[in-house]
Formats: C-alpha cells, sequence, structure tokens
C-alpha cells in the first residue's frame, strides 16, 4: 500500500468508525486538523475510537500518552506513524 | 425551614466490610480496598486493580439461586441492613422500594456468553438471565424483605444511586406512601472494566482523587440503602434518626456524553439549588463529600463547581471522596456515598480522601488526607453524584432538629399538553397519534434519522434516535422550551444486544479491541442522556424499567415528579428498538402472556409531555389532556385497585395488545361499555406500546374524539392504570 493509499484508508476508517454520515472521505485534507473547533471536530471520546480502531484494522498502536497528540495532527501525520512502524 | 424528611436506616455492602459498622470503621482508618480483580480473568486488561466485595453473601430465603445476582445480593445485605435499623415493618406500613443500579446481572449475564462462546450449542443455561435485568433487584427484594406498596427501578448511569434517594423523597412529600426503602447496587462486570480502560479512564495504581498525579478511576462494587420517613410521623412512632435528608437538586448538562462541561456550571447551579431547598446557605455547609473520581476532568470539574457556588465559604469547607478507597461503584455510587455522608453528619467524624499524597494544589480544595477526623459538629454536608450524558445530583444532608413540622402535601395537578410515536408508519404527531389504533399496519419502518441531524446524532444508537425524535417532536409541536424540561423513558431490558456483542468481541479479540464510543451507549440511561444533549433538556433526566410497562413506569413517575415540584414539565414515555435477544430469550423468561413469547416486534418510542398545570396555562400551551387518576400495584390484577369509574359520556379505554384479563379489570372498574382502541394492530409488538397507548389516549382526549381514557398496562407481577381526561 503507498502512501496515498494509506491515507485514503484511514480517510475512509474516520468517516466509518465516527459515523461521519454524508461525508466524503475525500474531502478530508491531508493536513487538515482533526481535533477542535477548526477542524473535523473531534474530541476525546473520537480519538480513543480512532486510536482503537487503527490497531484493529492497520495492525499499529497508537502510543496512549502524549506522543498520540502529535501522531493525530492530521491524516498525514497517522499515515506516517502507520508507515514508520510498519517499516520498522 | 425545619427538614421535613429523616433518614432513619441504613446499610452497606461494601468493598470494606460487610455491612455498616466494618465499613465505617476502615472508611475512618484510611483503608483502601484495592486489588488486582479475581472476579474472572482480567490479565489482558491494561488496568486490573478494582475494590471487590469479598464473599457476597446471597440471602438465605433465596430459593431460585440463577435469578439472584451479585448486585441483587449485595442489595439485600444493604437493604435489610437498612430496615432492621429503622425497624421497618411492610404489609403493617405502607412502604415503597426504589432501586438505582446500572448493570443487573451483567457478571451473571457475562459467565453465561463466556460459556455460549466457548460452545456455541449451549444451550441449558438460559434461565440464568434471570437475574439479567435491572427490574430483578427490586422484585428479589420485594420478594425477600417485601411486601413493598411500590416499587421502582431507575437508573442514571452514575448518580442513580442519589436519584433514588430523589425518588424516595418526591413520594414521601407527595403522600404516596408512609416510608421508602431507597438505594442502589452494582456489581463489577467485565463490561464495566473494559469499558472504563477502553475509555483510558482507569488509574493502574488504584484511584486517588483530587492528586497531583491523578490519572482516573478504579472500579468498586457494592450496595447501599437508606430507610426515609416523613419526620413528623417518624418522631411519633420513635424511630431515631440518622440524619435529615434536607434538600436536593438534580439536572442535566446537555452537553456530552462521556466529559463533564469544564466550567462546571451546571453542578454549580445543583449545589446552590439543593442549598436553597434545604433553606442553607454555604456558612451552614462543615463537610462536602465529593463525586471525586480522581479523573483529571472530574476532579478539575467538580472543584470550579464547589468555588463557583460556595464562595469564600471553600476555603473552611472540608471536602472529601470515598472513592479513594472504595472506588468507583458507578450506579451504587451515589446511595453509599449518601449514607457515608449521613453517617458523617450523625457521627461527627470526617471521612478522608485515602492516597492523597499529593493535592493538587490547583485544586484550591480542603482536604482531609488519609484518615477521618473527628469534629465539634457537622451541621449539614452535601453529597455529590455525576453520570455519563450529564445526569447530576446534589444531596443536603443535615442535623436531625428535635422539633419537626408535618409535611405539607404539596401536589400540583397535572396535564398531557405533547404527544408523539415514532415506529412503523414513520413519526406521529398529536393527529396522527389519536388516530393511531384506526389505523393499519404500515410497511414504512421508523425511520429516525430523516428527523434528526447526522452530525449532532453520529454518536447516538438506535434507542437513543428513536427517543430523540419523539422527544425533539413533543416539545416542537406543544411550543415548550426545552431548557427547564426533564426526560424520563423507560426500557424493558436496556441495551443487551449491544451489551452481548461488546462482550462478544473482546472474548473474541480481547478487551483491548473495546469500543470505547460504544461503551457509553450500554448503560441504561444512554438513550436519556443522548435524548437531553441532542434537545438541550436540562431537567431531571433518567430511565425507569419495569418489563412490558416500562413505558407507563416512566408516565407515572414523571407525574408524580411533577405533582410534587421536581420538575415543570418531563417528557416521559418509552424507547425500544428490535431486539434478538428479548425476543429470543428474556421474552420467553419474563413476558406475562406466553402469545408474546418468540414473536417479532419492530422498533418503536412514544413519548407524552407531562406538565404541570399551572406552568402550561402560564406558557399558553394546548393542554390535551388532564391527568385525572394514577395508580400502581405489585401483584397480579386481582389485587389491584380499581380505577375511579368513567364520569362523562364519551369515555374510552385504550390498550397496548387485546387481554382477556384486562377486558375483567376494565368491566369491574365500570368501564366496560366503552369503546376499546388497540396500538398493537397499527404499530406491532414491541415492549414500547404502554408509552404508545399512552400516547394515543393523551391525543385522542385532546382532538375531542374522547372525552376521558382508561389505560391500564400490566406486566408480570406489576400493573398501572392512568385515568386522562379533558382539562
Amino acid at each position: 500500500m503507498d502512501a496515498a493509499e494509506l491515507r485514503a484508508e484511514i480517510k475512509r476508517l474516520i468517516v466509518t468508525e465516527l459515523n461521519l454520515k454524508g461525508r466524503d472521505p475525500e474531502s478530508i485534507g491531508d493536513d487538515a486538523p482533526l481535533f477542535g473547533s477548526d477542524g473535523l471536530g473531534l474530541d476525546s471520546l473520537d480519538a480513543l475510537q480512532l486510536a482503537m480502531s487503527i490497531e484493529e484494522r492497520l495492525g499499529v498502536a497508537i502510543p496512549d500518552d502524549e506522543a498520540a497528540r502529535a501522531v493525530f495532527r492530521s491524516v498525514r501525520s497517522i499515515a506516517e506513524h502507520v508507515a514508520g512502524a510498519r517499516s520498522a | 425551614m425545619t427538614p421535613r424528611l429523616w433518614v432513619t436506616g441504613a446499610g452497606l455492602s461494601t468493598p470494606l466490610g460487610d455491612g455498616l459498622e466494618a465499613t465505617w470503621q476502615r472508611l475512618i482508618r484510611g483503608d483502601r480496598a484495592f486489588a488486582p480483580v479475581s472476579l474472572f480473568d482480567a490479565t489482558q486488561q491494561s488496568g486490573r486493580v478494582a475494590a471487590e466485595v469479598r464473599g457476597v453473601r446471597f440471602p438465605p430465603e433465596a430459593r431460585e439461586v440463577q435469578a439472584w445476582s451479585r448486585t441483587s445480593a449485595m442489595a439485600c445485605v444493604a437493604a435489610r441492613e437498612a430496615m432492621a435499623m429503622a425497624r421497618v415493618t411492610p404489609g403493617r406500613q405502607r412502604v415503597g422500594l426504589v432501586v438505582g443500579g446500572t448493570t443487573g446481572g451483567m457478571f451473571e449475564t457475562e459467565e453465561l456468553l463466556a460459556r455460549l462462546h466457548a460452545d456455541p450449542g449451549c444451550r441449558d443455561t438460559l434461565a440464568q438471565m434471570l437475574s439479567h435485568p435491572l427490574t430483578a433487584t427490586g422484585d428479589r427484594l420485594d420478594e425477600t424483605l417485601g411486601p413493598f406498596a411500590r416499587v421502582r427501578t431507575i437508573s442514571s448511569a452514575c448518580s442513580s444511586g442519589a436519584n433514588a434517594l430523589v425518588v424516595a423523597a418526591s413520594w414521601l412529600l407527595a403522600g404516596e406512601v408512609d416510608l421508602v426503602v431507597a438505594g442502589a447496587s452494582d456489581a463489577l462486570c467485565r463490561l464495566t472494566l473494559s469499558g472504563f480502560n477502553a475509555l483510558a479512564a482507569i488509574d493502574r495504581e488504584g484511584c486517588r482523587p483530587f492528586h497531583r498525579q491523578r490519572r482516573g478511576i478504579s472500579l468498586g462494587e457494592g450496595a447501599g440503602f437508606v430507610v426515609l420517613e416523613r419526620a413528623a410521623e417518624a418522631q411519633a412512632r420513635g424511630a431515631e434518626p440518622i440524619a435529615a435528608l434536607a434538600g436536593w437538586a438534580l439536572g442535566s448538562e446537555a452537553h456530552h456524553i462521556t466529559n463533564p462541561a469544564a466550567d462546571g456550571a451546571l453542578v454549580a447551579s445543583l449545589v446552590e439549588r439543593a442549598l436553597a431547598s434545604a433553606d442553607l446557605t454555604p456558612a451552614d455547609i462543615d463537610y462536602v463529600n465529593a463525586h471525586g473520581t480522581g479523573t483529571v476532568l472530574n476532579d478539575r470539574m467538580e472543584a470550579a463547581a464547589l468555588a463557583r457556588a460556595l464562595g469564600t465559604e471553600v476555603s473552611r469547607i472540608p471536602v472529601s471522596s470515598s472513592k479513594g478507597q472504595i472506588g468507583h461503584t458507578l450506579g451504587a455510587a451515589g446511595a453509599i456515598e449518601a449514607v457515608i455522608t449521613a453517617l458523617v453528619v450523625s457521627r461527627r467524624t470526617l471521612v478522608p480522601t485515602a492516597g492523597l499524597s499529593d493535592p493538587d494544589p490547583a485544586l484550591g480544595l480542603v482536604h482531609v488526607p488519609h484518615a477521618g477526623r473527628r469534629v465539634p459538629r457537622v451541621r449539614a454536608a452535601l453529597s455529590n453524584a455525576f453520570g455519563f450524558g450529564g445526569m447530576d445530583t446534589v444531596l443536603a444532608f443535615s442535623e436531625p432538629r428535635a422539633s419537626v413540622a408535618a409535611v405539607a402535601r404539596r401536589r400540583r395537578d397535572v396535564v398531557v399538553t405533547g404527544a408523539a410515536v415514532v415506529g412503523p408508519g414513520g413519526l406521529r404527531g398529536v393527529e396522527g397519534c389519536a388516530t393511531l389504533p384506526e389505523q393499519e399496519r404500515s410497511r414504512a419502518a421508523a425511520d429516525p434519522d430523516a428527523h434528526l441531524d447526522s452530525g449532532r446524532a453520529r454518536r447516538m444508537d438506535l434507542a437513543a434516535r428513536l427517543a430523540a425524535v419523539v422527544t425533539q417532536s413533543v416539545l416542537a409541536e406543544s411550543g415548550a422550551s426545552a431548557a427547564n424540561t426533564g426526560l424520563v423513558l423507560g426500557s424493558s431490558f436496556g441495551n443487551v444486544d449491544a451489551s452481548a456483542g461488546f462482550m462478544h468481541k473482546i472474548f473474541e479479540r480481547g478487551p483491548r479491541f473495546a469500543s470505547p464510543a460504544e461503551f457509553p451507549n450500554l448503560v441504561p440511561s444512554a438513550a436519556v442522556g443522548h435524548g437531553s444533549i441532542y434537545c438541550g433538556l436540562r431537567g431531571p433526566a433518567f430511565a425507569t424499567a419495569d418489563l412490558e410497562t416500562s413505558g407507563e413506569c416512566a408516565f407515572v413517575q414523571a407525574a408524580q415528579m411533577v405533582a410534587g415540584g421536581e420538575a415543570a414539565r418531563m417528557v416521559a414515555g418509552a424507547t425500544e428498538p428490535r431486539s434478538a435477544i428479548v425476543e429470543g430469550v428474556l421474552g420467553a423468561l419474563f413476558s406475562r402472556t406466553p402469545s408474546r413469547v418468540g414473536m417479532q416486534r419492530d422498533d418503536l418510542a412514544a413519548a407524552v409531555l407531562v406538565e404541570a398545570e399551572d406552568e402550561a396555562r402560564r406558557r399558553g400551551a394546548a393542554v390535551l389532556a388532564r391527568v385525572a387518576a394514577w395508580d400502581e400495584w405489585r401483584g397480579d390484577l386481582r389485587g389491584a385497585r380499581l380505577p375511579p369509574p368513567p364520569r362523562t359520556p364519551r369515555a374510552c379505554v385504550v390498550l397496548a395488545r387485546p387481554d382477556d384479563d384486562l377486558e375483567r379489570f376494565v368491566e369491574r372498574a365500570g368501564w366496560g361499555a366503552c369503546p376499546r382502541w388497540v396500538c398493537v394492530r397499527a404499530v406491532g409488538e414491541s415492549d414500547a406500546l404502554g408509552a404508545v397507548a399512552i400516547a394515543v389516549a393523551a391525543a385522542r382526549v385532546g382532538t375531542r374524539r374522547a372525552s376521558e381514557a382508561l389505560l391500564v398496562g400490566v406486566a408480570r407481577g406489576r400493573g398501572y392504570a392512568i385515568v386522562l381526561a379533558e382539562p
């Protein structure tokens, strides 16, 4: 899976796991902030759900400390974390 | 104002000890009860330390062992202790029972699910689900400690126990009963441990409320019960008060399903209202037993709320959390901690926050670290309890006075100002409800999403979406403001299918893959919490459970609370999505009539708006019907009191479904000649049909199709009768 495919997969995961009905996964920007009111508007409960489903579907654990904040900045940062963990 | 209600009995079953004295001695010593979970295999869980009740005593008179959960057994220990202390004799006194909780028999159901997971062909154990329903605890207490004049089962997540005392108080002030045994019980189970771990909310070391390094909760389990009675009558019969229940306040944040609003505005206003209702000021308060879960967010919010409500007095008033010793006992917490707070008042000894080696200076609270402390007096004390969905309650206890005033029974007239049903045939407002029994079954299924904003509804399961649709509809059609409206919804068995699915995934893949977003939807009050958040309701909110009469139960409870002045108006109804487990197992175990066993059900919800008549008049609302009479009973229909006969020529009878026993009851009550309307034909079978019948009756009277209507709803061992009449 190349980087673009991985980002597309993560976007689909965000829409289905967080039940963002009617949202086109492709409309989520690679670098758009996911949390807070200036981005997708996700919150801490979404972060937990997303971390669980990324581990379940993509086989990569999200760190459960401050490092998670950096990973969850955007779709691109999640994809980089997943790709990095897979090649490690 | 002189406190009007006394606590005359109290009982506990906690991780610190079997009974009130054993618990108290270890509480004031500052013991912590945390240890690795032994009840089930928790080795795969990230946080696996909890406070367990060791050697739960099952009552000697328990005959059908499978019908007893650990939750019910602990409840029996605590309720029996409270009743013995108060010298309560059910049968001779008119005694009510209110039970709060969240997990019911989930631990026992998990044992069954684990066996089914190992051997899907296993068929001999379904009777184990006899202990599953939330109502099972009240039923077991009724059998062993009763008979009780009425029994109520409620849930508002982690404020359930505090709200059990509020319901009891509202019964006493309305003169519904002479005494109430009220409390709550919740047993530890895999579902809650996995769920709170999924929320990353568990402190692996054992929780440390108010600590600078606090990392979350620890789960506990247990039961707490009190006997509450009107002070004047308690004094007349020579009962000794422990403390007075001086005041209370409850409401909803309408903010978020798991996170509290950071500013603590609702909790601050509840503290102020609880003080006002008790005729107290912050200067009278000598102690606060905090909700104090040990999460970063809760403790910060609670400290902010106390500072806001208590003003400068917050630097004088000691605050502690018992959760550092017994853990978070979830649905039982509000009741156990109410007992502890009453004891603090009576014994003039503050209980500590154990494990508080390094208090968080940002909280600005006065603590009771490590061990209990004698003080000259505790004139009055508060007990806080907050639940998922932002359903929060504050109780105020005070020293009982020697001279007590008789209770002036306050009973406001109650009316119905809105009605809605969503199910087969879609959403029906007042006009649609009025003609519902005349309609044929529609093929069109309930489509709640057509009426909701998909973004705001994204966390809501089907039960919550159905609930939000009818709640939104009754408010909009009657033009009522959401802000000071409460919500009470019934469900016979809660979210049993999703709970089984949640557990199945844990058995299959391990607790690491428990869904954090799904867990809050498994608590019995989830639909109420979501409904209040979606519609912005800030009044009292909780769920009721009473088998197939859960909707009737919700209506009667709302009418009682409105009549007693606890709320200006409440949306009351039931929400019941289709459930394979109810159709296949629970329906067979609990249905009153064999014909309903295995019957396919439909997604269905119904609600009415129950309002104080003066409030409806003040806002110029169109009144559909006056609530002319209501009654509830335990036992079968032959022992039930008859409702008043019809007073007008165009009376009708509305029933959920045709029923020969009900026909005979209606005949005996003098309503035999009135036309019958049954609801099942139009919307299909469902445990929400009782709530549909109430909406239909209110709408038929409201649209002048009838001058009054009798509703009778019965389930196994219980029933309700309601008369609605022209305003």
